[in-house]
């Protein structure tokens, strides 16, 4: 999994069937420079990434790449390929801690 | 599978169901020429490592489905611990 800043939605009218009712958020990857900075940057290429976890903007997430991002929908086949697989409460790197969202560095 | 080297824990109150107990630790992938990549990234560790070991992490989904579920979207996961490795004129080992 690499880590992601949420950055916003998409709201997709029409879409594929297996889509509907899902929430699409836009992630920032985060590269090591900037978790260590605790800046609340990202620096990495955008994505999207289907969420049920309720993340908010701002948040960090863990997301998962490539055929495992569609495992929690077996036995359904969708075609997703980035999950958000965990929030992310805090990172201890470096002997400190680097929280979440828009506390990071604070 | 390619090496790694721990950098530290994740904490995560919220997550997918089957990764409720589940060890998160950040790794950065460590290059031939003993370079880090840029980019950190989130592995699951049964084996106990921690910061500093460098170690090889698997790609593959199996074990993660194995252990927690078809349903789990765990991915990434810490294989094995290195004791020593060696390309080129780069080593590295968990006591490096």
């Amino acid at each position: 999994m690499r880590l992601g800043i949420v950055r916003g939605r998409v709201v997709l009218n029409p879409a594929v069937a297996s889509f509907s009712g899902r929430t699409f958020v836009v992630l920032e990857p985060v590269t090591m420079e900037n978790l260590i900075a605790g800046n609340g940057l990202g620096g990495g290429k955008s994505l999207v990434a289907v969420d049920e976890l309720g993340a908010a903007d701002g948040q960090m997430v863990a997301f998962t790449e490539g055929r495992e991002a569609a495992n929690p929908f077996w036995p359904d086949s969708v075609p997703v390929d980035a999950y958000c697989s965990l929030i992310v409460d805090s990172i201890n790197i470096h002997a400190k801690a680097v929280s979440s969202g828009s506390e990071v560095g604070k | 599978m390619f090496l790694a080297r721990i950098g530290g824990t994740v904490v995560s109150a919220v997550k997918h169901p089957t990764l409720e107990g589940c060890r998160f630790l950040i790794a950065q992938r460590l290059e031939a020429d003993g370079n880090v990549g840029p980019e950190p990234i989130v592995v699951v560790d049964w084996l106990g490592a921690g910061r500093g070991n460098s170690v090889i992490v698997s790609t593959d989904g199996d074990i993660a489905r194995a252990k927690l579920g078809n349903t789990t979207p765990a991915r990434m996961v810490v294989v094995g611990i290195v004791d020593q490795a060696q390309s080129g004129e780069t080593r590295v080992g968990s006591s490096a």
